[in-house]
């Protein structure tokens, strides 16, 4: 019935679709993903997308000093913003698309990375801490609420237990309390903040230092804690703003400088420290880091141990800084009980991703990534016995938002 | 830029000294008519003879002399019909050319004569349309009179076009015609820009009856449509009968009602004409959604909730009235739209926030003038003008303090807490007074068969004024938001034979916007300050189709073109769409081919075959950006490469069956090379080449429909219609990172529509139902945005 002359008029039309057939079906892959156990490195990996949005994939590797970490087929995704934390075997992702969250990321029985929890929030959780094995503490505390929340989760499941709720109006009457940091030490738990405009972001209250005091089981507001020796505690966004040492001691940053979100610095920076039981700031400790940095100061801080902490110290005074540049930065070792700061050799001076500090305390080594001259990003390994650092394997991502070992 | 603008000024030059050069033609129809006489074998004039335009909707009746009269005919084949009781009924075929005055006499043989055989090559006005150069496809609504459907749910069965929605009834919905979104795409109502209409006049407040066919421009875009659609335009032609009646009302599910009223009356001696058109919607849209409850922070289950706060009503009138076939005019035409809308605001961005207490409403006044006229002062030019002006006021109100709802629709209230419900927790009541005045004019003028000249000028005037009575003294409301654009089109149309027609064109366009925006954020001089852009753009294309077979027509098309941001996307909505300030037009290269071929075979099964493909590389797409929050803005996207192909079937038999289908693939693939964020600056992108997200690739769809005449009652015409919707699973973010199973979806779908519909009395009466969603699948439009589950629509409809 079908002549070949109408045969060949059929042609090209039928070609078409089918073209649209074949074009379909070549875009599946599976790469079955690597067991953890083999791959005890988990990177979390921050791609920007040609939108100006990010995705997170958290990537476990084998080995992050030789050949390229990348997220291609592998890794769990999670579009939106997410700040990374690691407590005991889980990684903790706090953050979410539209719908807030935490999702606790650990090995499973198979050896793969698996995903616990189901919580939902109103505003993004500021940090997640730990209470102890089994407890876990988040805190709600966004610049456009006027309540403070904090949540009280079971570390295993990831469920909240119980919310506390106070007032916003308990720890300053100023607008836009900014979270620095958080610590629970003996009875109390300690919440430092700085004061920053929700809607121009200037910091026009940078005089002294103010810590909110909790107690702590019970969540009772009990006072703010106020020093002027030096400005207010924390940065934007970098979390940095209290640390503990093994003792119990909180030790608190203040840098107050443009490249961390500070509009006016009145105060040198330098570091407080709240005794273990007490609930005031040491009058016989401080920390000038100006001093000791040449008029330096520290943007980021991770407790290590022995009173040493890993510091990005910038590479610049407040008065040559780039306003929420997050760098230039230098990596050092800062010993919190010496008052001294060792910059580490072999690492470039690097940008930081305003947020909160990345890196692994492994053994006598801690893994950073550090975004080189080219806008490549390098895993760096730092020797804390001689202070160096070891260039190794390069990421494949616009920045690093984790670095774990599970 | 000055450089810039000097090149530009030659090239134009250059386009328009060869345009005329060759002596050129015009896009604007140039309507022909047919008139005559039927007489009987005596040769008196015979009285209520049946003439009708074969596959067209035209037809008249002759009058006591036996004189008829058929206007507003598009160039092209026609097969004029003459029937009457007692004779036999003789068909004619005749060629008009634009703007032709055919006259012809018929006289009518009394039955029993055998008529000589005549070739049978009628062609219908949705044909001609399909055989444009451009790549268009036009819908006849003939077969959905009687559906409950509306101008986007028609849409939505065009192979390459996608209708993404919402939510129910008036929610917001976009539109994608071969991976051009968003304003990309432009609508027209009877080739008068839509956007002028004010913001309270929306594809779904068009129901089908109102509407006489659809034509959807892929790629290129005629200049008489004249405006910067860089992905393609929808051109709603709307129902011109002179004297006509026409009612319906609808009722659904989730408590929708749907009532439409049309109506024009023709005085023929005076030409003097009163058109009306009233419609109403209005839903609750509570429809059932599966969402996750949360009870102190936790996720305790997932249940199936109603919508609770998703209530929408509309209401327009439009009045029109003039004089028509003039010796002055064709048209001159005033008119007055009045419509008004309001609605619930039931979630943001996702379904992961959900409100109680926000509302928005808006209202618009639209005085409209209408010109035209065929051969103006000479044979050959034709002019249009339509000018309307649209005053609108919409607020926004987000007044609850301290009050969240979760989706029971249970209210928790905050002590102390004065935090609204909307993402920015400011509370607002934001009243907005837009004010814009569109006008179009086209000018066309036909030298001889073969060349043909047309101009367009396009002007759009937004001006928007902004008070938020929660904050009087908002900063960014102190600064007026303006947009001025304007699109200047210039074409050659060159029929070298009448299978071969090629069309040269050029656009020029101006976009001026003054607003405000932040300057040196977080610094001492940080202020709001006022922002103006100006920006000039030079497209110009080619489209061109050729009849290799009589029925197999080839099409191609090239074009390089602009898109100037629109004054929604610059100055967002005032509650989930953020402002960008400094959105830039945007730039593609547009190249589109394909062919249409149709055949019969055995007479009774005519086919129709249909496919194109499409190649597009753009720069700066405007784009819109799902980010971390319930607010989305629109961005550009700096290159991107789409490669699409798309084919439909159609088959009928007799009048009895039709089925029919459409397939669409569109990959469209990032292809920047670097990417850009606030710490690390300009970076490698990692996505290069793979698919952009939240787009979806693959989908396709199908319909079938059967007739039945006189089946139970005399006269009766029942229909039978089922669609069907696929779209593949696409991807929230990019295709190519992370493990497969643990990557955000949207998952694979499939859709079931059923119809039937039944009319009496040769029309005048029609009664439908139509079950929607008959699996009652689990619908997503855009990332966990639910769509309505099974639903029920009944339609009566009373047609004079």
């Amino acid at each position: 019935m079908l002549s070949i002359k109408k045969a060949r008029q059929l042609a090209l039309p039928i070609l078409s679709l089918g073209a649209s057939v074949a074009f379909t079906s070549c875009d599946s892959e599976s790469e079955s993903p690597s067991p953890v156990e083999e791959n005890p490195y988990v990177v979390s990996l921050a791609m920007a997308g040609s939108d100006g949005t990010f995705t997170y994939y958290t990537v476990p590797f084998e080995d992050v000093m030789t050949g390229t970490l990348s997220a291609v087929g592998q890794g769990i995704e999670q579009p939106g913003y997410y700040d990374f934390t690691q407590i005991d075997n889980t990684i903790y992702s706090i953050g979410g698309l539209d719908d807030v969250d935490v999702v606790g990321i650990s090995q499973g029985e198979d050896g793969q990375l698996k995903r616990i929890g189901n919580v939902s929030f109103d505003n993004s959780l500021a940090d997640l801490i730990k209470v102890d094995d089994n407890t876990l503490l988040g805190l709600e505390l966004s610049a456009a609420s006027d309540v403070v929340k904090f949540h009280t989760i079971d570390a295993n499941t990831v469920k909240v237990t119980s919310t506390k709720q106070h007032p916003v109006s308990d720890i300053t009457e100023l607008e836009g309390p900014s979270y620095a940091g958080m610590r629970i030490s003996g009875n109390h738990l300690f919440l430092s903040y700085y004061i920053s405009d929700p809607v121009t972001f200037a910091t026009p209250y940078t005089d002294a230092a103010q810590v909110a005091v909790y107690t702590y089981p019970g969540l009772e507001f009990v006072k703010v804690i106020e020093d002027d020796r030096t400005g207010p505690i924390g940065g934007f966004n970098t979390k940095s703003g209290l640390i503990k040492d093994e003792k119990g001691d909180i030790y608190a940053l203040s840098h107050s400088n443009p490249a961390n979100g500070y509009s006016q610095t009145t105060q040198d920076g330098g570091i407080l420290r709240i005794n273990s039981g007490q609930t005031a700031f040491d009058p016989n400790y401080f920390f000038d880091v100006e001093a000791v940095t040449g008029g330096k100061n520290i943007a980021h801080l991770k407790y290590l141990g022995n009173g040493k902490a890993l510091a990005e110290i910038n590479a610049v005074e407040n008065a040559a800084q780039k306003m929420w540049s997050d760098g230039p930065l230098r990596t050092a070792i800062v010993d919190l009980y010496n008052k001294t700061v060792t910059y580490i050799d072999g690492i470039p001076e690097h940008g930081g991703q305003g947020r909160r500090l990345s890196a692994l305390h492994e053994g006598n080594f801690v893994y950073m990534v550090i975004p080189e001259e080219n806008k490549r990003n390098y895993v760096y390994r730092i020797d804390l016995g001689s202070n160096t650092a070891t260039k190794g394997a390069e990421v494949e991502a616009n920045f690093v938002a984790g670095f774990f070992k599970l | 830029m000055q450089q810039h603008l000097k090149d530009i000024k030659t090239r134009v030059g250059l386009l328009v000294l060869l345009c005329f050069v060759q002596t050129a033609f015009g896009q604007v129809p140039n309507k022909a008519s047919i008139w005559g006489k039927v007489s009987s074998p005596a040769g008196e004039g015979l009285a209520g003879v049946t003439v009708v335009l074969k596959d067209t909707r035209t037809g008249t009746t002759t009058d006591t002399q036996g004189q008829f009269r058929l206007t507003g005919l598009l160039p092209g084949t026609y097969v004029l019909q003459v029937s009457f009781l007692g004779f036999e009924t003789q068909e004619k075929a005749l060629l008009l050319e634009a703007a032709q005055e055919a006259e012809l006499n018929i006289r009518l043989q009394e039955k029993a004569f055998e008529v000589q055989g005549v070739e049978v090559i009628g062609k219908s006005a949705t044909t001609q349309v399909n055989e444009q150069a451009y790549a268009v496809t036009a819908i006849s609504t003939k077969e959905l009179q009687n559906s409950t459907s509306d101008a986007k749910e028609v849409l939505n069965r065009v192979s390459g076009v996608r209708v993404s929605e919402e939510g129910g009834l008036g929610s917001d919905f976009s539109f994608s015609l071969n991976g051009f979104s968003g304003d990309q795409v432009k609508f027209f109502l009877d080739g008068i820009p839509m956007g002028s209409f004010g913001s309270s006049l929306s594809l779904s407040d068009i129901p089908v009856n109102t509407i006489e066919r659809i034509e959807v421009y892929k790629g290129v875009v005629p200049v008489w449509l004249g405006t910067d659609a860089l992905g393609g335009a929808v051109n709603i032609v709307t129902n011109k009968k002179n004297n006509f009646l026409d009612a319906s009302y609808a009722v659904g599910s989730f408590n929708t009602h749907r009532l439409s009223l049309n109506g024009a009356h023709t005085n023929p001696t005076t030409g003097f004409t009163f058109r009306g058109n009233v419609n109403y919607n209005y839903s609750d849209n509570n429809y059932k959604v599966w969402v996750p409850i949360k009870e102190g922070g936790n996720v305790i289950d997932s249940a199936e909730v109603e919508r609770f706060h998703d209530r929408y009503r509309s209401a327009n009138i439009k009045l029109e009235t003039g004089f028509i076939n003039r010796k002055y005019a064709d048209n001159l035409l005033l008119g007055l739209m009045a419509s008004g809308n309001d609605q619930q605001v039931q979630t943001g961005t996702t379904m992961g926030s959900v409100y109680g207490g926000i509302t928005r409403n808006s209202r618009s006044m639209v005085p409209t003038l209408k010109y035209s006229k065929e051969n103006l002062l000479v044979d050959g030019l034709n002019v249009s003008l339509f000018s309307s002006y649209s005053k609108t006021e919409s607020e926004i109100v987000d007044t609850l303090r301290g009050v969240t709802y979760n989706w029971f629709g249970e209210a928790t209230y905050t002590p102390g807490s004065k935090n609204a419900e909307g993402p920015s927790k400011i509370p607002t009541f934001t009243t907005l007074y837009d004010d814009e005045l569109s006008s179009q004019f086209n000018a066309g003028y036909t030298i001889s068969p073969k060349h043909a000249l047309s101009f367009n000028y396009a002007l759009t005037y937004f001006h928007r004024r902004a008070f938020d009575a929660e904050n009087p003294e908002k900063i960014q409301n102190r600064f007026p938001n303006s947009l001025n654009k304007q699109v200047l089109g210039l074409a050659y149309k060159f029929d070298p034979s009448e299978k071969w027609s090629a069309t040269l064109f050029s656009k020029l366009y101006f976009l001026q916007a003054k607003t405000s925006k932040e300057y040196d954020f977080g610094t001492d001089t940080r202020r709001v300050d006022a922002f103006e852009s100006n920006k000039e753009s030079f497209g110009y294309g080619v489209a061109t189709s050729y009849f290799l077979l009589p029925q197999l027509q080839l099409k191609a098309s090239y074009e390089h073109t602009y898109r100037m941001p629109w004054a929604s996307e610059i100055f967002g909505d005032g509650l989930f769409v953020l402002p960008n300030p400094e959105l830039g037009p945007e730039q593609s290269d547009n190249l589109n081919a394909g062919a249409a071929y149709s055949f019969s075979l055995q007479q009774d099964h005519q086919f129709m075959l249909e496919s194109s493909f499409i190649y597009r590389e753009a720069k700066d797409l405007i784009y819109q950006v799902v980010s971390g929050s319930p607010e989305t803005f629109y961005n550009n996207l700096s290159k991107t490469r789409t490669l699409g192909v798309e084919g439909s079937l159609k088959y009928r038999w007799k009048e009895r069956l039709h089925m029919g289908g459409g397939l669409t693939f569109q990959d469209i693939t990032d292809q920047a090379d670097s990417v850009y964020s606030l710490y690390s600056g300009y970076q490698r992108n990692f996505q290069k080449g793979y698919r952009l997200p939240n787009t979806p690739y693959l989908f396709a769809n199908a319909n079938a429909g059967l007739t039945f005449k006189n089946f139970l009652a005399k006269g009766a015409v029942w229909n039978m219609n089922y669609y069907y919707f696929f779209s593949e699973q696409y991807f929230l973010s990019w295709a190519k990172l992370g493990s497969q199973d643990s990557k955000k979806i949207i998952p694979t779908q499939s859709s079931h529509n059923l119809e039937i519909s039944c009319s009496l009395n040769e029309g005048k009466y029609n009664l439908s139902a139509e079950v929607r969603n008959l699996t009652d699948a689990r619908l997503y439009d855009k990332y966990y945005l639910q769509k309505p589950g099974r639903a029920f629509y009944l339609k009566l409809r009373y047609v004079l």
